[in-house]
């Protein structure tokens, strides 16, 4: 125990800055999210059919999006390690590749717990405040955020297993800017994924039977099954490739 | 614990690059010995280290540290072992106590008391980052880390080099107290031979990948020597007894690898002793046999 402590330690003091910008850019969005309650926004009378309430579940998505974004992303731990020399240094140390991979796996947790814990808490002020009632769209759209997002992040972390300094770091990160590059460029060749040519005045891009799919998706307790059974295959490939990079020695 | 003669044994060693060969490579660290690990840079010395440390895969060879081997055993080992390396493997953002409670929940043996005994006589702060410490202050931290969890074993990797003198004399001191109990052992690799002089009991030297002498130091010092003479004379000199000559204006001067077998052949000639820095120069050279 006290052994992942000081690992998780100094991983979280590691990225402690960028932890705490995330934060504050994330505190923002949900302020600017949550100023129309204390203006009255909707309490407002209105002509029609639509509802201010209407705009209540485009907010809810949108922190529970860039939450799990947030939590997802890339921490830059494997980064600043290969470039101060810890990952070298690492090598010498009692802790086993399981271990640091499993502190690894932790931290990740860590912050996926703080969004999600945050975006939780934004959607009850709206449940409590507004009478806005489906926390599973929240939680939905939270996973699928961070499922996503550590895909991305699991790629990148098996590419960088590669490097053992910073010459070979800027190597890799060229390589995948281009290698990322030509994978656009080759889905872009299939006919499904190119739709430049459609203009909004040849209608809706999207289809209203398309969004109430979409939302009956979103709103099923399934997808959130699905969701979580997904992120617990990508924490289990997380610490694998992870496992992986601290047992990895130097050529 | 486990009991052990011999602190690090190295046998048969190979590791290949492209341009670069770690040639079947033998030498042992008694227990209770400060080893002095000498070569030029590029010789194999950081590359020998990484091998042993597993920071790196050997090609062959069998390598044990404490007596147990270096893969196998490798999570025990690690706790009886330290590094120190030439730059500060330490991330910028922490500063000396982020790094004591970092190393308290990694290392069984850590000991606080000790670890800021180290930082107070060092001088070093506690709580600047690390980042704004100069060299120096840089490698004092590695130091007290390193010597902070009763390691069994210390290696080196030229950890002295780029510090001023002063610096480097304390650091000498503060190993040589280290060793005090007999228990433990220093593998310092540096091409400053000046310090291996002041406090190694062995050395080895590399050269090209392959190991060129391994023994006690002052055995080594005094078997070599530096035979002053002409030119002329040097047709004199048995090929065997002769390391390698360096010759200028003024005649020659021949390494000689049995100084008190050369003083009675050579009766007229002056044979001074070598330092250690005088039989690296000579062997790095030995193939072109004569040189200025």
């Amino acid at each position: 125990m006290k052994l992942y402590r000081s690992l998780i330690y100094r991983e979280l003091k590691l990225t402690r800055k960028r932890g705490l910008l995330m934060l504050i850019l994330f505190l923002l969005l949900a302020l600017l999210m949550i100023s129309p309650i204390f203006f009255g926004f909707f309490s407002m009378a209105v002509e029609g059919e639509d509802s201010p309430k209407d705009v209540i579940p485009i907010f809810v998505v949108t922190i529970a999006l860039t939450g799990g974004i947030l939590a997802g992303t890339n921490n830059g731990v494997q980064k600043a390690d290969i470039s101060s020399g810890w990952k070298r240094y690492s090598f010498i140390l009692p802790p086993t590749a399981r271990q640091q991979a499993l502190s690894d796996l932790l931290t990740k947790l860590c912050y996926v717990l703080l969004f999600g814990f945050l975006s939780a808490a934004f959607a009850f002020i709206y449940t409590t405040i507004a009478d806005y009632n489906n926390i599973a769209v929240m939680l939905n759209v939270y996973f699928g955020a961070v499922c996503a997002t550590m895909l991305v992040d699991l790629a990148y972390s098996y590419i960088m297993m590669y490097a053992n300094d910073k010459d070979q770091m800027k190597l890799i990160g060229i390589l995948a800017f281009v290698g990322a590059g030509a994978i656009f460029k080759v889905f872009g060749l299939f006919p499904g994924f190119n739709k430049t040519e459609q203009t909004a005045e040849d209608g809706a891009m999207i289809s209203e039977e398309a969004i109430n799919r979409l939302e009956a998706v979103l709103c099923s307790g399934k997808t959130t099954l699905c969701l979580a059974a997904a992120f617990a295959v990508i924490c289990v490939l997380f610490f694998l490739v992870m496992w992986r990079s601290h047992e990895r020695r130097e050529p | 614990m486990n009991d052990y003669v011999n602190a690090v044994e190295i046998k048969g060693v190979t590791k290949k690059y492209d341009g670069f060969t770690l040639d079947n490579i033998s030498f042992d660290i008694p227990k209770g010995c400060i080893m002095g690990f000498i070569g030029q840079n590029g010789a194999g010395k950081t590359t020998t280290i990484r091998s042993m440390l597993h920071i790196t895969n050997i090609d062959s060879g069998e390598i044990k540290l404490l007596g147990l081997d270096h893969i196998k055993d490798e999570t025990e080992i690690k706790k009886r072992i330290t590094v120190v390396f030439d730059e500060l493997p330490f991330h910028d953002v922490f500063n000396a106590r982020d790094m004591a409670r970092i190393f308290e929940g990694m290392y069984p043996e850590w000991d606080n008391d000790a670890y800021l005994k180290y930082i107070k006589r060092f001088q070093l702060p506690e709580k600047k980052k690390i980042g704004q410490f100069s060299k120096g202050m840089k490698m004092k931290l590695q130091i007290a880390c390193a010597l902070s969890h009763n390691a069994e074993l210390l290696v080196m990797d030229e950890a002295t080099t780029g510090l001023d003198p002063v610096v480097r004399d304390e650091i000498l001191h503060i190993f040589m107290e280290y060793m005090q109990n007999g228990e433990r052992s220093i593998l310092m690799s540096s091409h400053i031979t000046s310090d291996l002089e002041k406090i190694a009991d062995m050395v080895t030297f590399i050269d090209k990948g392959k190991i060129l002498l391994t023994g006690y130091k002052d055995e080594i010092i005094e078997i070599h020597g530096i035979l002053k003479c002409g030119k002329e004379k040097l047709a004199e000199i048995d090929d065997e007894d002769i390391v390698s000559i360096r010759t200028n204006n003024f005649g020659a001067e021949v390494m000689v690898n049995d100084r008190e077998n050369a003083g009675c052949k050579y009766r007229d000639c002056v044979i001074d002793p070598a330092s250690l820095d005088d039989i690296m120069l000579y062997y790095v050279h030995r193939d072109a046999k004569e040189w200025s």
